[in-house]
C-alpha cells in the first residue's frame, strides 16, 4: 500500500509539473502570438478607440485619480465639451495604471505606452488560466487544458487582443471567463464566498466594458432555466442572491452605469430573476410546511397574479419613463434592419454589421464544428453547469450572426465546448490501456483481431484529431500574422518590385498638425478619426468614435455634404480653424471618407430631412458615381471638392483616375475651392488637410473673391462700365 | 515743419537719456529733462490739433492735367497741420509702376487718390495693389470725378460695394444746381455721427454719385438730394442713379479696422468751396486717416468673484465670476477713455447664453473700463466664449474673445444626502430597516434554541 501511495504522489506530483509547463508554454504562446505587430511594425497603439484609451490613461498617470474621475475633456466634441471621467469604463485604465504604478515600485520604470502595448497579450494568458477553470467544473481538467489552449490562439478572440489592440474587450473577455468561472463553482456549491467573488469581478467587468449586459442577462437566465426544469436548490438561492444583491449595487458604484441597473430594461431579467427567486424559495418553503394539494392552489393562484403583476409593472413603469425603454443598439440586436432604418449612427459602424459566414471559419477554424458536438455532447449528461453552457452558446450563436464584434464574446465558449468534444473523443479513442493490460494474467476481452482493428480505429481517430490540431496551430498563426496584426494606423503596402513598404500617412499627416497649427486649432472631421486626431496630433475635434451626440455628428455630416459656401458658414458658426478628410483614390486606399460618405449623408438627413437628401447624391440611374455621370448635389458637395481638390493636376491636369473606384475624375466637375485652402496633403495623398479661409477683410464672399483672384471678373474691367444689379439700399 | 519739429524733440530727448545715463546727480537729470521738455513742447503742443492714430506718411497722387494743387492748398495744409507728411506722386506720361510695399512693410501709412484721366495710371497701380494695401492697414481717400475716374480706382471700389457713375455722368439737379451742374446743398446732413458730427452743413458739390450695395461696412455719409440724378452728358438718355439712391460721399471700414472714405467730387477740396466744405472735408478726412472714432480695448479680464483666475481654479457650473474690459479711444493726441452705454458682453456656445450690458466702472487716463458685474454662469458644463463684439457703424470694431471651459461638478461637489430634507424620509426608512433587521437577527439568534427542540420533538 505504501508504495501505491508514493507512486500516487508521485504521478501527481509529475501531473502538476506537466500542467505547470502547459500552461507556461500555453501563456508564452498566447503572448508571443500577439506579438507579430509589434516586430512587424513597432511598439504603437492600433486603430482608433485605443488611441482614446491610451490618452485617457496617460491622463490618469499624469492627474491620478480623482482628477480622472471627474475630468471634464475641453478638446473634444467641442463646443460641447465631454464628461469624460463620467463617461467611460474606466476599468482599463485604471488596471494599466496600477501596473505602471506597481512596475514604478519594484524598479521598473516602463513608458506608458509600452504597458498599454503589451496590455492584452498579457491578459490574454489570465484568460487562458479561466478558461482552464471553467472547462474544468464542465468536464475534467483534461477538456480544461484543451480549452485553454484553444483560447490562448483562437483567432476570434486574437483580433482584439493583439499588442497594441488597447481596448476594453481586451480586459473584457478576461473578466468574463473569470466572472463565469467563479459563477459556476457558486452554483455547484452554493458557497457565498465564490459567489461574492464572481459579483466583484462582475463589478470589474462593469467598470471595464459595456458589454458587462451580457452577463447580466446570461446568469439570470441560467438560473430561470434551471428554475424552470425544477432544478432549484438552496445552493442556488444563495449563489444568485448574493452574486445579485452584492454585484448590483457594485456596479452602480460605476458613474457611466449610475442608477441604470434598476432603470434600464437591459437590466430588468435580473431583477425579475432574482424576484422570483425569493417567491420560489418562499414556494418551496411553502411545499414542505402544507399537503400537495392545497400547495397547488397557492401555487397556481400566486403564479399567474404574479405574473401579471409583474408583466404589467413593466410595461407601465416603462411607459411613465422610470424605466428607460430599450436602446437601438439592443433592438438592432434583434432586427438587423432596425439600425439602418432608425439609427444610421449605429449602422454605419462596420463592426456592427452582421457577420458574413466565413468569419466563423475564419475565426475559429476547425472549432466551428466541433461546436457543435460538443454542445449535444453537454445536452447527454444534462448537468446544472452544462445549462449554463448551453444557454451561452445559444444565446452568442444568435448575437455573433447579428453583429460582427459579438463573435469575441462567442469565441470563448466556442473554444469550451469543442475541448469539450476533443476530450471525449480523446477520452474513448487515446484510452489505449486495454492494449498494456491484457498481456497480463486477465483474459483478454477481445479477441486479437479486434484488437488490432481496435488498435487501428483509435491510431486513426487520435491521429486525424491531432494532425487537426496542427493545422489549426498552422491556421491560427497565419490569421494572426496576416490578419489581425496590421495597426491600421500604419498600412503595409508592396513597393513595385514587391518589397514590403509602410504607408504612414496618419502618422504624417497628425504629426504634421501637432507641430505646425496653433495648439488651440479646432479640426472638423468624420467621427472616425476623432480619437486619432485627439491622441497622434493633440488637436481640438468636433466629434470623435465615442458617438454620444447624434445631432453633433450630423453637424459636420451636414458641412461635408453641402456646398462649399453652406459649410464654410457652419464649419466657421464651430469655430472650425482645419478640415481633414481621408482619400484613398490615389492608391486604392478603400476606408476613405468618399465611401462612408452615404452615411455622412444619412446621418445628416436624419436631422435635417429638407436640406440633405440621400436621393440627390446619387445618379438618376442610382449609382453612387464620382465621374462625369455624378449628380451636381455630389459636385457641389464640400467632401467631394476636398477629395478630388487638385488630384487631376496629378494626370493631365484634365482627368484624373480615381483607383478605388476605377472611374475618371473631371477637372470641370471639381471646380474651384473658394473657401478652403489646401494646407497639408500626406505623401500617398491618404490625408488632406484644409484651412478655412479668414472672411474677406473688404466683406465681399468668399466666392467673389476667388473669381475676382482668377480674373474671372475682367468682363468689368472693360472701358464701359455697366450700372450694377443692386438691392435698393434700406 | 511739424514733422521737422518732432524729429528736433527726439534728438533733444535723446540728448537728454544721454546726459542722463551718465549718473549725473538725479536732481540735476530730472531739472535738465522737465526744463528741456517745457521749452520744446510748449509752442510743438500748440501747433499739434490732431494726428493719426497708426501713422502719418500720407501719399497724394494725382493727375498733373487734371489737377493744379495750388487750388488744393487749403485742404493739403490742414492735413500737413494734422502731422501728415505729405509726399507727392503726380501722374504724367511715365509709366514707371507705384510701389506702396517694400517687401511686407508698407511705405506709406494713408493714400489719397484724385480723379485720374491718365491711361498709364492703370498699369502704375493695379487694383490688387490697392486691395492689398487696404487690407493690410493702409488709409485711402479716393477722390473721383466726372472727369477722372481710373479704371483701377473704380474696380477698386466695385470691389468694396460702391458703384461711382462712369466717366462724363455729371450729377444734376434743376432744384439745387445751376448750369455748371454745380450743387448748393444748403441743408446737407451727415448720416453718421463717427464720421461727420450730425447737424446741417452748407455744402457745394460739382461731381458724381455712386450707388453702394447693401454690405454693412459702408457707411453712407452724404445722400444726394432726392431731386437729383445723374446722368451721360453725352448720351442723355442713360441714368446712372436717381433721387437719393446716389450718395456724394461714402465711407468704408474694413473688417481689419482699415478705412476708405470715397467723395465723388474734387472741387468739394478745392480752396474755392472751402468756406463752404471745409469743416465737412476736415471732419470726413480725419476719420478715413484714423484720427478720430478710433477705438480699441486695452485688455479683457475674467475671474472668480474672489478674485482668483481661471487658471488658479477653473470654472465650473454656476459659479459666479465677474468680467471687465477697458476701452480707449484716440482723441487726436493720445488715447482717452471711450464711454458708451451700449457695449454688451455675451456668453456663448454657439448661441448666446448670456448678453450683459456692460457698465463703466473705473476710469483710468488712457480707458475707460466696464463691468458685467457678479453674474453666475449657466448651469451647463461646455466650452464657452468670453465676447465682447463691439462693431458700430462709425467706429472701429473691437473683438475681444476668450475660449474656456466650464465644467462640471465633481463628484463630491454635490450636496451630502443629509443636507437635502427631502432625502430624510429615505435615510429614515433606510437605517429604520436597517436596525429592525438587526435586531431581528439578534432576536432571533438568542430565542432559536427552544424552538429546534420543539420541532425535533415533532419530527421525532
Amino acid at each position: 500500500m505504501a508504495t501505491s501511495c508514493t507512486q500516487k504522489h508521485l504521478i501527481r506530483w509529475i501531473q502538476l509539473l506537466l500542467k505547470c509547463t502547459i500552461f507556461l508554454s500555453l501563456t508564452a504562446a498566447a503572448i508571443s502570438s500577439r506579438l507579430f505587430s509589434v516586430i512587424r511594425f513597432e511598439s504603437i497603439i492600433h486603430e482608433f478607440d485605443p488611441w482614446f484609451n491610451f490618452r485617457a490613461t496617460k491622463y490618469l498617470v499624469n492627474n491620478g485619480f480623482y482628477k480622472f474621475l471627474n475630468w471634464f475633456d475641453d478638446r473634444t466634441w467641442y463646443p460641447l465639451g465631454r464628461v469624460t471621467g463620467g463617461t467611460l469604463y474606466p476599468g482599463l485604465m485604471a488596471t494599466s495604471a496600477a501596473v505602471w504604478h506597481g512596475l514604478r515600485k519594484i524598479g521598473l520604470p516602463i513608458d506608458i505606452r509600452n504597458v498599454c502595448v503589451l496590455f492584452a497579450p498579457a491578459f490574454s494568458g489570465v484568460t487562458a488560466w479561466a478558461t482552464y477553470h471553467l472547462t474544468r467544473e464542465i468536464k475534467d481538467s483534461g477538456a480544461g487544458l484543451l480549452a485553454a489552449a484553444f483560447i490562448a490562439i483562437a483567432p476570434g478572440y486574437i483580433s482584439r487582443s493583439v499588442a497594441g489592440s488597447y481596448d476594453n474587450e481586451a480586459i473584457a473577455i478576461t473578466l468574463l471567463m473569470v466572472t463565469f468561472m467563479f459563477w459556476i463553482k457558486a452554483m455547484k456549491t452554493g458557497s457565498i464566498m465564490h459567489s461574492t467573488f464572481a459579483a466583484l469581478f462582475y463589478f470589474y467587468m462593469v467598470s471595464a466594458w459595456g458589454g458587462y449586459v451580457f452577463i447580466t442577462n446570461l446568469i439570470p437566465l441560467h438560473v430561470f432555466i434551471l428554475i424552470l426544469m425544477g432544478r432549484y436548490s438552496t445552493r442556488l438561492y444563495s449563489a444568485y442572491s448574493t452574486w445579485y444583491a452584492i454585484g448590483t449595487l457594485a456596479s452602480m458604484q460605476i458613474p457611466f452605469v449610475g442608477f441604470l441597473p434598476i432603470r434600464s430594461n437591459d437590466h430588468m431579467a435580473a431583477l425579475g430573476v432574482f424576484g422570483l427567486m425569493q417567491v420560489v424559495a418562499l414556494g418551496s418553503y411553502v411545499k414542505s410546511q402544507v399537503s400537495w394539494q392545497k400547495f397547488q392552489t397557492v401555487m397556481i393562484v400566486s403564479l399567474v397574479s404574479l405574473l401579471a403583476l409583474g408583466i404589467s409593472g413593466l410595461f407601465a413603469l416603462t411607459y411613465f419613463g422610470f424605466i428607460a425603454p430599450w436602446t437601438g443598439r439592443f433592438y438592432s440586436l434583434w432586427d438587423t434592419n432596425y439600425a439602418k432604418l432608425h439609427i444610421p449612427i449605429i449602422a454605419s459602424v462596420s463592426e456592427h454589421q452582421p457577420t458574413a459566414w466565413p468569419a466563423f471559419f475564419f475565426d475559429t477554424q476547425f472549432l466551428i464544428w466541433l461546436f457543435p458536438a460538443g454542445v449535444f455532447l453537454l445536452f447527454l449528461d444534462l448537468k446544472d453547469e452544462h445549462v449554463f453552457v448551453i444557454a451561452y452558446s445559444v444565446l452568442c450563436s444568435y448575437f455573433a450572426g447579428v453583429m460582427v464584434r459579438l463573435m469575441l464574446t462567442l469565441t470563448p465558449i466556442i473554444c469550451v465546448c469543442a475541448a469539450v468534444a476533443i476530450s471525449k473523443v480523446f477520452d474513448v479513442y487515446a484510452d489505449f490501456s486495454i492494449f498494456i493490460r491484457s498481456s497480463s494474467t486477465e483474459k483478454p476481452a477481445l479477441s486479437k483481431k479486434d484488437r488490432i482493428m481496435t488498435f487501428i480505429t483509435k491510431l486513426t481517430v487520435c491521429g486525424s484529431f491531432l494532425a487537426y490540431l496542427v493545422l489549426f496551430v498552422h491556421h491560427c498563426t497565419w490569421v494572426t500574422s496576416n490578419a489581425y496584426s496590421s495597426p491600421s494606423v500604419v498600412l503595409p503596402s508592396r513597393n513595385s518590385d514587391g518589397s514590403p513598404a509602410l504607408i504612414d500617412d496618419f502618422r504624417e499627416a497628425y504629426y504634421w498638425l501637432r507641430m505646425n497649427t496653433a495648439e488651440d486649432a479646432k479640426v472638423a472631421a468624420w467621427w472616425d478619426y476623432g480619437y486619432q486626431i485627439g491622441g497622434m496630433a493633440d488637436r481640438t475635434t468636433l466629434v470623435d468614435n465615442n458617438t454620444w451626440n447624434n445631432t453633433h455628428i450630423a453637424i459636420v455630416g451636414k458641412a461635408m455634404s453641402s456646398p462649399q459656401d453652406k459649410a464654410y458658414d457652419i464649419l466657421k458658426a464651430h469655430d472650425v480653424d482645419y478640415v481633414l478628410v481621408i482619400f484613398g483614390g490615389l492608391i486604392g486606399f478603400s476606408g476613405d471618407d468618399i465611401n462612408k460618405f452615404l452615411w455622412m449623408v444619412r446621418i445628416s438627413e436624419g436631422i435635417w430631412p429638407d436640406e440633405i437628401k440621400e436621393r440627390e447624391y446619387f445618379t438618376p440611374s442610382g449609382e453612387y458615381r464620382m465621374d462625369a455621370q455624378a449628380s451636381q448635389t455630389m459636385k457641389d458637395s464640400l467632401l467631394y471638392k476636398l477629395s478630388y481638390h487638385r488630384f487631376p493636376t496629378l494626370f493631365n491636369g484634365v482627368e484624373g483616375v480615381d483607383r478605388l473606384r476605377g472611374q475618371n475624375i473631371r477637372q470641370v466637375d471639381i471646380g474651384n475651392l473658394d473657401y478652403f485652402e489646401e494646407v497639408f496633403t500626406s505623401e500617398n495623398w491618404i490625408v488632406r488637410l484644409y484651412k478655412l479661409k479668414e472672411l474677406d477683410a473688404v466683406g465681399r464672399d468668399l466666392h467673389a473673391v476667388g473669381d475676382f483672384e482668377r480674373g474671372t471678373s475682367r468682363g468689368i474691367k472693360k472701358r464701359v462700365a455697366k450700372k450694377p444689379l443692386l438691392d435698393v439700399r434700406v | 515743419m511739424n514733422s521737422r519739429v518732432l524729429k528736433r524733440l527726439e534728438f533733444i530727448q535723446r540728448l537728454v537719456r544721454q546726459v542722463c545715463s551718465m549718473r549725473v546727480a538725479s536732481v540735476f537729470r530730472n531739472v535738465v529733462y522737465t526744463l528741456t521738455m517745457a521749452i520744446f513742447l510748449m509752442p510743438i503742443s500748440t501747433l499739434v490739433e490732431a494726428k493719426p492714430a497708426f501713422g502719418t506718411r500720407t501719399l497724394v497722387i494725382y493727375d498733373q492735367k487734371l489737377t493744379e494743387l495750388d487750388n488744393y492748398s487749403t485742404f493739403l495744409n490742414n492735413l500737413k497741420q494734422r502731422s501728415h507728411e505729405l509726399s507727392y506722386r503726380a501722374i504724367g506720361n511715365d509709366s514707371t509702376p507705384i510701389s506702396l510695399f517694400r517687401g511686407e512693410d508698407k511705405l506709406y501709412d494713408n493714400l489719397i487718390v484724385y480723379p485720374i484721366r491718365s491711361r498709364h495710371f492703370n498699369k502704375q497701380l493695379s487694383v490688387e495693389n490697392l486691395l492689398s494695401f487696404f487690407s493690410k492697414g493702409g488709409q485711402v481717400l479716393t477722390i473721383t470725378s466726372p472727369e477722372g475716374l481710373s479704371d483701377n480706382v473704380r474696380l477698386f471700389l466695385n470691389q468694396l460695394g460702391m458703384f461711382p457713375s462712369p466717366r462724363n455722368y455729371y450729377l444734376n439737379d434743376y432744384y439745387h444746381g445751376d448750369e455748371n451742374n454745380t450743387l448748393h446743398l444748403t441743408k446737407g446732413e451727415s448720416l453718421n455721427e463717427h464720421v461727420v458730427p450730425l447737424g446741417e452743413y452748407d455744402l457745394v458739390y460739382k461731381g458724381a454719385a455712386a450707388l453702394l450695395d447693401n454690405r454693412q461696412l459702408i457707411i453712407p455719409v452724404l445722400q444726394a438730394p432726392k431731386t437729383s440724378f445723374s446722368v451721360d452728358s453725352k448720351q442723355s438718355d442713360e441714368i446712372w442713379t436717381a433721387g437719393s439712391e446716389g450718395y456724394l460721399a461714402a465711407a468704408f471700414q474694413s473688417l481689419r479696422n482699415t478705412r476708405l472714405a470715397w467723395v465723388g467730387s474734387e472741387v468739394f477740396f478745392s480752396n474755392e468751396f472751402s468756406a463752404n466744405n471745409g469743416r465737412f472735408v476736415e471732419q470726413l478726412t480725419k476719420w478715413a486717416f484714423a484720427e478720430k472714432a478710433v477705438i480699441k480695448s486695452v485688455g479683457s479680464s475674467h475671474q472668480h468673484i474672489g478674485g482668483a483666475g481661471y487658471l488658479e481654479s477653473p470654472y465650473k457650473v454656476k459659479d459666479s465670476v465677474v468680467y471687465d474690459i477697458g476701452l480707449s479711444e484716440w482723441d487726436g493726441s493720445s488715447w482717452s477713455p471711450f464711454t458708451a452705454d451700449d457695449i454688451q458682453f455675451e456668453l456663448k456656445m454657439i448661441d448666446p447664453y448670456y448678453r450683459i450690458t456692460l457698465l463703466p466702472s473705473e476710469t483710468s487716463n488712457e480707458a475707460q473700463y466696464y463691468t458685467t458685474g457678479n453674474f453666475s454662469l449657466p448651469d451647463h458644463h461646455g466650452i464657452f466664449t468670453f465676447l465682447v463684439d463691439y462693431k458700430r457703424a462709425g467706429l472701429s470694431f473691437i473683438t475681444e474673445k476668450d475660449v474656456r471651459a466650464i465644467r462640471h461638478l465633481a463628484n463630491d461637489e454635490y450636496l451630502r444626502s443629509w443636507d437635502i430634507t427631502n432625502s430624510w424620509v429615505y435615510l429614515t426608512s433606510i437605517y429604520s430597516v436597517i436596525t429592525v433587521w438587526v435586531l431581528f437577527v439578534g432576536l432571533y439568534l438568542s430565542l432559536r434554541k427552544p424552538k429546534t427542540v420543539e420541532t425535533e420533538k415533532k419530527n421525532n
